[in-house]
């Protein structure tokens, strides 16, 4: 009898955990099973005869990149053939696990460089396919989307060409119309034509609506300046810490400049703003200010920000009055604004490139584009002629504005480096440490340039 | 602890009380200021969570919020879809719990109770596995599921944990080892078998530590975030840590800062829950068997 108990009660047992099983891969299962199935084996679909794919598109889990989904009925429509599937993460794990999806041959087929890595850093990892015999195949003419043929250029390399554009963010300058107000300082033009806007003329300005007072709650500051990624603020003056090669061979420069006398007087420059102009708040003050949003500006306790568009998507919250206004001119005839294109990119692991491609067309369409400003929330398109609608899309800013500072961007633009330059999220990471003790005022820049030279040429290398 | 009883009334209680007063009133002063530090994030939390957008962007911050948004609290359903979320949640860290308990529970008895060749050798191996981080076997891990096609199903997220963990297994076999071995020799007696002696007598002696193991196996599924991250992909099987996450995900906005406090104010209440059960469990775990 006890032999029996026994064997039953294992029995049962076995059956619990056999029954569990199950009911979890039937609930888990459910709707997606076949999804997942259907990439390779085609399980579910033999039986179709135009033999139907599903492709999958990486993003970002957050709105402004997941209103995609909203775009996918009216595109399966047009294709009975393709199905869409939106794969997401948030952005810190965007890059962790597009690289295990790939280890794991689960590879998207379309995404971008969403997360920390670039451009070239996927580049370099032999991450993408070449879209060039796939564009010659199709007949697919930038023009006939409205993308600029030097954006296009972006992500060309040696002629052949690994990404298409989508949208483009800018460098602009954002400013407090009610501080600009209490002090009696003229707007800043949004012209970028407008040769009296200088950086000098910036700090002049600064200096008129900066306060500084024992009480916290008291203090403002003119201008906050946070030009671009750290590496990349030199060029803004004129200095070029990467030498000429670095855009012609796939992000690997073949030397840097970060010791030399040009770029450290550019840091020189900046950093004067804060503890020489006394005009720019230090580090520390920013973090304790920005507290629960993280960005003082947005506290309305700095005059001018000088920042990526992104942040003209919240303007509707801000609580006082903003406009747009040009970067001023720091000494660079060539170089004013920063730019931030993101294109769409088709992994080389993709089993459906031609759907795929398909698929990025359908999201070029001026139409789409049109309808993805409102969805996104605000989001700026490649394509000129919705851009158009971009423009008018922010309460309270004049649109002639925001146009005017978006076309002096694009010629006075230059592609950020962080997509171009290769293994680019370490390099980032190691200036944010480097340059720590000089934000808060402990050590010089001729003291840290040349360990950051030193480090950037190692990290190159590897 | 009958000794203690009958010493008490021999001393002078009242006298004692008197002297004893003002060092406890200051013991719960300071107690008091400390849970108060304690608990200020805490109301920041929920202070901040009952704020309007534009309230939260302001410097200084206020105390309490001025205009009480307490729609803020139906919001989260409208942006998060924060039901779903909070269902997988749920379902999720549900089975993770029983299959903890239940894998757990059986192999610790096995490694308590049994004297074989190699035992040691087993344990230490078994031991030896919490030394691994989760990166380095993620990746194979990741393979296997997605060649068993559960990519995107909650089932790498609920079967390892039917498979023990080397942490649970050791806190329980270290419980079961200190169990007497007359009660299971008592058990043999009266003709019960191994699996009924381990549910039987093993298993309700073992209260505490079980409801230690379920807190720990609870918080962990409750709380991780790297891996439903791999595993899931489409937004209507996310978790709640994922879709948290991506509240503060986009690097071109303004993040609902406000909301993420709703959303981690209700986070909050099932482990809260769960605490306050699993404490009576082990107080009453203690009082019952009266085994230290």
């Amino acid at each position: 009898m006890n032999n029996i108990t026994k064997s039953k009660r294992y029995a049962l047992l076995l059956a619990t955990a056999l029954t569990v099983t199950t009911i979890l891969a039937g609930c888990g299962g459910g709707k997606s099973a076949g999804n997942v199935a259907d990439g390779d084996s085609g399980a579910g679909n033999t039986g179709d005869p135009g033999k139907q794919v599903t492709i999958s598109h990486y993003t970002i889990d957050s709105e402004d990149r997941t209103f995609i989904e909203k775009l996918i009925p009216d595109f399966e429509k047009a294709h009975p053939n393709i199905k869409v599937k939106v794969e997401k993460a948030p952005y810190e794990q965007f890059d962790s696990k597009l690289q295990t999806l790939i280890a794991g041959g689960n590879s998207p087929d379309v995404t971008s460089h969403y997360g920390y890595g670039g451009f070239a850093e996927y580049y370099n990892k032999g991450m993408l396919l070449d879209l060039t015999d796939l564009i010659k195949e199709d007949g697919f003419k930038a023009e006939d989307y409205s993308i600029p043929e030097n954006l296009m250029k972006i992500y060309t390399v040696n002629g052949h060409t690994y990404g298409i554009p989508v949208n483009m963010y800018v460098t602009l300058m954002l400013y407090n119309k009610d501080m600009f107000d209490a002090a009696g300082v003229s707007y800043p033009p949004s012209d970028y034509e407008d040769k009296s806007w200088t950086f000098d003329r910036m700090v002049e300005d600064a200096r008129k609506m900066t306060l500084v007072s024992d009480d916290i709650a008291k203090t403002q500051y003119g201008v906050d300046f946070t030009w671009a990624e750290r590496d990349m603020r030199p060029l803004y003056f004129g200095a070029e810490p990467y030498s000429e090669d670095t855009w012609t061979n796939g992000g690997v420069p073949s030397e840097t400049h970060f010791d030399s006398p040009e770029v450290i007087a550019a840091y020189q420059k900046l950093f004067d703003l804060v503890f020489k102009e006394k005009v720019s708040p230090t580090s520390e003050w920013s973090k304790s200010v920005a507290g629960q949003n993280g960005d003082p500006f947005v506290a309305g306790k700095i005059g001018m920000s000088i920042g990526g568009s992104w942040n003209l998507a919240g303007a509707n919250d801000f609580p006082f009055k903003i406009g747009v206004a040009a970067v001023p001119w720091g000494g660079n005839d060539k170089v004013r604004s920063t730019l931030f294109v993101d294109p769409l990119l088709i992994l080389k692991d993709s089993k459906h490139p031609k759907e795929a491609f398909e698929w990025i067309k359908y999201l070029m369409t001026t139409e789409v584009q049109e309808k993805s400003i409102e969805l996104s929330g605000g989001n700026p398109p490649v394509n000129t002629e919705a851009a158009e609608v971009y423009y008018k899309h922010f309460d309270g800013i004049d649109p002639e504005d925001v146009k005017k500072v978006y076309e002096g961007a694009a010629k006075y633009g230059y592609e950020s480096y962080n997509h171009l330059i290769t293994n680019y999220s370490q390099i980032n990471d190691m200036f944010i440490n480097e340059l720590q003790p000089v934000e808060t005022g402990h050590k010089t820049l001729e003291e840290v340039m040349p360990v950051i030279q030193k480090k950037v040429t190692e990290i190159i290398k590897r | 602890m009958s000794t203690v009883k009958a010493t008490r009334p021999l001393g002078p209680p009242s006298r004692l009380h008197r002297r004893i007063k003002p060092v406890k009133i200051a013991s719960f002063t300071a107690l008091l200021l400390t849970t108060f530090l304690m608990l200020l994030p805490l109301f920041f939390m929920v202070s901040t969570s009952l704020k309007s957008k534009r309230e939260m962007l302001r410097f200084p911050p206020t105390f309490l919020p001025e205009s009480w948004a307490w729609s803020n609290y139906t919001d989260i359903f409208d942006t998060l879809q924060f039901g779903t979320l909070y269902k997988n949640s749920l379902i999720i860290a549900g089975f993770s719990v029983f299959g903890t308990l239940l894998s757990s529970a059986l192999v610790a008895y096995g490694f308590a109770r049994y004297r074989g060749r190699g035992n040691s050798f087993w344990f230490i191996l078994l031991l030896s596995t919490m030394m691994l981080p989760y990166p380095a076997i993620m990746i194979p891990q990741f393979v296997l599921f997605s060649q068993m096609q559960w990519i995107d199903t909650f089932l790498p997220l609920i079967v390892p944990a039917f498979f023990g963990s080397a942490y649970n297994i050791f806190l329980l076999r270290q419980f079961f080892s200190t169990l007497p071995e007359e009660l299971f020799d008592a058990g043999r007696i009266d003709g019960c078998g191994e699996l009924r002696m381990w549910r039987t007598i093993a298993l309700p002696l073992s209260a505490p530590a079980l409801a230690t193991v379920a807190i720990f196996a609870f918080i962990y599924s409750w709380n991780d975030l790297l891996t439903p991250v791999l595993y899931l992909s489409s937004s209507d099987k996310f978790t709640l840590p994922v879709g948290m996450a991506s509240l503060t995900s986009s690097r071109f906005r303004i993040p609902p800062w406000h909301l993420l406090m709703v959303a981690s104010v209700l986070a909050m209440v099932p482990i809260v829950t769960l605490f306050a059960i699993a404490q009576k469990q082990f107080v009453e775990g203690i009082v019952l068997t009266g085994i230290k």
